[in-house]
C-alpha cells in the first residue's frame, strides 16, 4: 500500500473543454492532492482515530424550545466506559442546543451512555416559521407612491425560500491530542489560525505549545468558519483534564440541526416600470428567517446590478426556534438574484419585451452585456419560445442571471523554499477546503521558477506554519496568490543571483524554463546543478501581503439555462447550463472550472431540492439526514459548461462564491418561460409547479 | 485505536431473555425489509449477502474476535457484534478511505465491494462480512499501479474537497464491472447512490467515459 505519489502525473491534459484551453497559468495541472484523495490516503480531521482515545458525544435539546427540569446522571456513569457526565445548561433554545456532554472510552460507549441519561425536558412554545411574525409592510413614502403612480405597469408579488444547509460531507469536530505539556490538534475548519487562537483558552497551553493541523477538510461552505467550533473547545477542554486524546465529529443528524444554515427568506416587492422596460423603483420589504442567530438574514437586494430605479427598503430578521444561520456560499445573495431575476422576467413579459433584451437595457457593467451577448449565443436563446405559449406536457424553457463578487484580501504570508538537491517547498499556513490551495501555492512557485510542478512539495494547513487567511468572502486565493508569487519571485532572484556570482556575468543574462537555467536564451545548466550551487542550506524566498497590490479584473459572470417541464409531473429537469465567469488571472484551469460547475450544481440543487422541514409544532427538523433533506443527485445533472472570461484579466481574484448566486435566479425564470406562470418560491418542487399550473388554468 | 468495550454484557444486556429469536433471524427479517423498501443497489446487496449466510450459533454481546479479508489480506479484530463493518474499517482496523457521512445508507459515502458487489458498509455488520472478500478504496490501487478510474478522475478533476470521492470511485469501480462501456444514462443511474456536496458529478461522468475507452462529453466551443 506504499503509494510513491512522486511517480504518478501532475500534468494531464484533456480536451474536453476548448473553450478554456490557454486560459490559465496551468491548463494541464490536475489536482496536487488528487492521487492522495482518490486511493483515499488523504486524512482527514475524521479519519484521526488515536491510540488511548476518548471519546466525546453532546447532550441536546430534542425540540424546538424546551427547559431540561431534571436529570439523572447516575445510570449513564453507570454505563462501563462512561467516563464523565457534564450538564452546564438548561436552555434549550432550539433542536441541537446542547447543554451538556457525555465523556466515554468507545464510540460504543458513549452511544450507550447518552441513551442511558435519564433527561427530563418541559416543551415550551415554538415559532418555525417567518409567516408566524406579524408581517408589517410600511406605506409607500411619498417618493415611492409618486414613482409608481408615474408607472406604466407596477409588478406586485411575494417571493420566499427556504432554509438550506450546508451539509458538509465531513461534519464538524476536532481531535485534540494532549500530551501534557504539548497538543496536537486536528480540526476540521476554514480557519487554521482562527482554530488555533480558539482553543487557547480551553487547552491550557500557551499558544507556542500546541499546533492545528488541518491538512484536508471536508466541505465547509461557510460553516467551517467559526473557529475551532463548539466540538473543538470542548474536545480540548477534555482533552486538557484527561491528558489524552479526545475526538469529538458530530453526527448527520446534529450537523443538520447545529452547524448552520442559509437563513429562509421573503421578499414583497412593488415595482413600477414603463413599456420600453425603464425601471421607476418602489419598494422592497423583506424578512430573513435567522432561528436563534442575531442577524444574518440580510439579502443583497437590490444587487445594483440592474438599474432599477429608486427602491425604497425596509428588512426585519425573525427569530425561530431553529438552529442560527452562519455564513452560506455569498450569503444573502443567491435569495437576492433568485428575487431579482424572476422580477425582470415577469416586468419583461407584462412589458412584451424579451427578458435577455430587458437585462442588456438594464445590465450595468459592459463585461456581463458582453457574456449576455455571447452566453445567449451559446445556449440557443433563439430556440426560447415566448412565455406562456407552450401547451405540450414537456415545456421547454430558458432562463439567465447575472452574478458579482467584490471579494477583497487578508493578512497572508508565504515562504518559497528552494533546498540544494533543486526541491522546492512552497509553505503558507492556510488550509484547503476543496477550492485547490493545495493546487494554487504549487503553480505558482512552478511557474515563476520555470520547473516542472513535480519539483514542489506544497505545505498547507498547519499553524506554524506562515500565517494564511480562513477561506471566506472567496478570499484565500486572492489573499496568497499575489503573495506566493512574491516569495517565488524572491527566492527566484537569489538563485539567479547566486549563479551569476558564481559563473560569472550578470542575474538579468539568466533565466529559468522547463528546469533549465539559460544564459542570453542558451542552456547553462539544469536546476539541479544550478541549486547544487546555493551557498549555504537553502534559498529563502519570502512574501506578506503588505507588499502586494490587490489584482486588476473582476468576478461578474452571466448563467444561462435550458430546462424541461413536465406539465402533468411538474418535474423539473434542467438540459443544460452555459456559465461565463471571470475569475482575475486564471492559475489552473481545470481547478477553476470545477468551482464554476460545484456553484452551478449547489445552485441547482438549492433551486430545485434543498429545504430543512421543520415539525410546526414541536420545532424539530423532520430531514435531518440525508435522504429526506435532499441534495441534487447525478441523476438530476444537466451539462455544464463554465466558460472562463479573459478580458481584462490580469490580477487574482475570488471564484468559490459567484458562480452559485446566478443558477436559481436563471432556473426559476426558465420554469417561468415554460409554464407561463411564475413559481416565485423556492425550491421549485413539483407540487409548487402543479399548484400554479391548476392556478393558471382556473 | 480506542479498545474495544469488554462491558457490554453488563449494561443491562445480559438480562435480556436469551434469544428465541435468533440475533442473525431478526437481522435477515430487517434486512430483508430494508432490500424491499430501499432504492440503492448498495442496500440491497448488503441484505443479500446477509440473507444467503447460514444461521451461526449466537456471538456476543460481549466483544468477539473475528477474522475478515479485507483486500486479499485477513485481518483478525477484536469487536463488538453489533459493530458495523464501517465502523470496524474506521474505528478498529485505522482504514479510514471509507467515509462515514450520513451513516444510514443513503450517500455512499462509505461504500466498498463485497464479493464484487458494490455495499454500503455502514449497513452491513462485520460479523456478516466475514467469508467474504470485501474490497476497499484502498485495495483498489497497488503501489503506483492505481485502477484506471482513479487516475481518469484525477485528470478529470473528478473531486474537489474529496470527502466523497473514496466512496464515488469504489461505486464507479462497480459500474465499469457491470457495464465495462456504460453510457450516460447508465453512469447516472448507478452513482444516484453517491452523494456528492462539492458538485462534482459531471467530471465524474467525464472520467467514467474516458476509463472505459469512450470520449467524454465535449462542451461547444465559446464564440
Amino acid at each position: 500500500m506504499n503509494i510513491r505519489f512522486d511517480d504518478l502525473p501532475t500534468s494531464m491534459p484533456t480536451t474536453n473543454r476548448p473553450q478554456n484551453l490557454g486560459s490559465s497559468m496551468n491548463d494541464d495541472a490536475s489536482r496536487l492532492d488528487g492521487f492522495t484523495k482518490v486511493t483515499g490516503q488523504a486524512k482527514y480531521g475524521r479519519d484521526q482515530y488515536l491510540p488511548n482515545s476518548l471519546f466525546v458525544g453532546f447532550v441536546r435539546c430534542p425540540v424546538g424550545a424546551a427547559e431540561l427540569e431534571a436529570h439523572d446522571d447516575a445510570p449513564a456513569k453507570a454505563v462501563p466506559g462512561v467516563v464523565e457526565v457534564e450538564i452546564s445548561g438548561k436552555d434549550g433554545q432550539y433542536q441541537g442546543h446542547s447543554v451538556g456532554y457525555v465523556v466515554a472510552e468507545s464510540p460504543a460507549a458513549l452511544a450507550r451512555g447518552l441513551r442511558a441519561l435519564t433527561v427530563k425536558w418541559k416543551r415550551g412554545s415554538v415559532k418555525t416559521r417567518i409567516m408566524d411574525e406579524k408581517l408589517e409592510t410600511p406605506d409607500p413614502n411619498d417618493a415611492t407612491k409618486d414613482l409608481l403612480a408615474a408607472a406604466d405597469h407596477v409588478l406586485e408579488a411575494e417571493y420566499s425560500t427556504e432554509v438550506q444547509t450546508h451539509a458538509s460531507l465531513e461534519t464538524h469536530g476536532a481531535v485534540i491530542d494532549h500530551k501534557g505539556d504539548s497538543a496536537t490538534c486536528y480540526v476540521s475548519t476554514q480557519g487554521t489560525f482562527a482554530a488555533t487562537d480558539g482553543l487557547g483558552e480551553a487547552i491550557g497551553l500557551p499558544r507556542s505549545k500546541y499546533e492545528v493541523i488541518c491538512e484536508y477538510v471536508g466541505g465547509g461552505f461557510g460553516s467551517k468558519l467559526n473557529g475551532a467550533g463548539k466540538e473543538g473547545v470542548t474536545a480540548a477542554k477534555v482533552a486538557a483534564k484527561y491528558k489524552r486524546p479526545v475526538y469529538c465529529f458530530v453526527s448527520r443528524e446534529e450537523d443538520q440541526v447545529d452547524t448552520g444554515n442559509r437563513p429562509s427568506s421573503l421578499v414583497r416587492v412593488k415595482i413600477g416600470f414603463k413599456n420600453d422596460g425603464t425601471v421607476l423603483g418602489g419598494q422592497i420589504r423583506s424578512w430573513g428567517g435567522v432561528g436563534v442567530g442575531r442577524g444574518g438574514g440580510g439579502i443583497a437586494l437590490p444587487t445594483g446590478r440592474y438599474t432599477l430605479g429608486k427602491l425604497q427598503k425596509d428588512h426585519t430578521d425573525v427569530r425561530l426556534n431553529a438552529g442560527a444561520p452562519r455564513p452560506f456560499r455569498a450569503p444573502g445573495h443567491p435569495q437576492a438574484a433568485f428575487v431579482e431575476e424572476l422580477m425582470l422576467d415577469e416586468m419583461a413579459t407584462i412589458a412584451g419585451i424579451d427578458p435577455l433584451e430587458l437585462r442588456l437595457k438594464l445590465e450595468t457593467s459592459q463585461d456581463r452585456r458582453e457574456m449576455m451577448q455571447l452566453g445567449a449565443n451559446l445556449i440557443g436563446w433563439t430556440d426560447r419560445q415566448k412565455t406562456g405559449s407552450q401547451t405540450s406536457v414537456l415545456r421547454r424553457g430558458f432562463g439567465m442571471g447575472t452574478t458579482a463578487w467584490g471579494g477583497g484580501g487578508s493578512q497572508a504570508e508565504c515562504e518559497v523554499v528552494i533546498n540544494r538537491d533543486g526541491s522546492i517547498e512552497a509553505r503558507t499556513g492556510t488550509q484547503d477546503i476543496g477550492q485547490g490551495q493545495r493546487s494554487t501555492m504549487g503553480i505558482i512557485p512552478a511557474s515563476v521558477l520555470g520547473v516542472p510542478l513535480k519539483f514542489v512539495t506544497v505545505r498547507i494547513g498547519h499553524s506554524t506554519l506562515p500565517v494564511g487567511p480562513g477561506s471566506g468572502g472567496s478570499t484565500t486565493t486572492p489573499s496568497t496568490a499575489p503573495v506566493m508569487q512574491l516569495a517565488a519571485e524572491s527566492a527566484r532572484k537569489q538563485l539567479l543571483v547566486a549563479i551569476a556570482n558564481l559563473n560569472g556575468g550578470d542575474a538579468s543574462e539568466l533565466d529559468i524554463k522547463d528546469g533549465q537555467v539559460l544564459r542570453s536564451g542558451k542552456p547553462l545548466m539544469s536546476w539541479k546543478d544550478a541549486c547544487a550551487k546555493i551557498g549555504g542550506e537553502q534559498i529563502l524566498g519570502r512574501g506578506k501581503s503588505e507588499d502586494v497590490k490587490r489584482g486588476e479584473g473582476h468576478s461578474q459572470g452571466v448563467q444561462f439555462v435550458d430546462l424541461t417541464v413536465d406539465s402533468e409531473t411538474g418535474v423539473v429537469r434542467v438540459n443544460r447550463v452555459v456559465a461565463y465567469q471571470a475569475c482575475g488571472k486564471v492559475i489552473a484551469r481545470k481547478l477553476a472550472e470545477s468551482q464554476v460547475i460545484g456553484g452551478v450544481i449547489q445552485g441547482l440543487s438549492y433551486a430545485l431540492f434543498e429545504s430543512r422541514v421543520l415539525d410546526r409544532n414541536v420545532g424539530s427538523m423532520l430531514n435531518a439526514n440525508l435522504e429526506m433533506y435532499k441534495i441534487a443527485g447525478s441523476a438530476d445533472m444537466p451539462h455544464i459548461e463554465p466558460v472562463l472570461w479573459r478580458k481584462g484579466q490580469t490580477g487574482y481574484r475570488s471564484l468559490g462564491e459567484p458562480p452559485t448566486i446566478p443558477t436559481s435566479g436563471a432556473i426559476a425564470c426558465a420554469v417561468f418561460n415554460a409554464i407561463g406562470k411564475p413559481v416565485r418560491s423556492l425550491p421549485i418542487t413539483p407540487d409548487k409547479v402543479l399548484a400554479v399550473l391548476q392556478g393558471a388554468k382556473s | 485505536m480506542p479498545a474495544p468495550d469488554d462491558s457490554s454484557s453488563d449494561n443491562g444486556r445480559a438480562n435480556a431473555p436469551k434469544a428465541n429469536l435468533s440475533r442473525r433471524l431478526f437481522i435477515k427479517t430487517v434486512g430483508s425489509t430494508a432490500a424491499a423498501t430501499t432504492i440503492t443497489a448498495a442496500g440491497q446487496a448488503a441484505a443479500q449477502v446477509i440473507a444467503q449466510r447460514d444461521d451461526d450459533p449466537v456471538r456476543g454481546p460481549g466483544p468477539i474476535d473475528i477474522t475478515l479479508t479485507i483486500n486479499g489480506e485477513a485481518k483478525r479484530v477484536k469487536i463488538e457484534p453489533a459493530t458495523t463493518l464501517l465502523d470496524t474499517l474506521r474505528v478498529y482496523l485505522n482504514m479510514t478511505g471509507s467515509k462515514e457521512i450520513c451513516d444510514r445508507g443513503s450517500c455512499g459515502g462509505c461504500s466498498v465491494l463485497v464479493d464484487g458487489k458494490l455495499t454500503v458498509s455502514c449497513m452491513m455488520l462485520a460479523v456478516d462480512a466475514e467469508g467474504v472478500e470485501v474490497t476497499t478504496i484502498e485495495g483498489l490501487s497497488k503501489g503506483s499501479a492505481l485502477d484506471p478510474i482513479q487516475e481518469s478522475f484525477v485528470r478529470h478533476d473528478a473531486l474537489q474537497c474529496g470527502y466523497c470521492t473514496p466512496g464515488l470511485v469504489v461505486a464507479c469501480r462497480a459500474l465499469l464491472n457491470k457495464y465495462p462501456k456504460p453510457d450516460l444514462n447508465q453512469i447516472k443511474h448507478e452513482l444516484s447512490g453517491n452523494i456528492c456536496r462539492c458538485g462534482t458529478y459531471t467530471n465524474v461522468f467525464n472520467a467514467v467515459l474516458e476509463a472505459s475507452n469512450q470520449k467524454p462529453i465535449v462542451d461547444q466551443e465559446a464564440r
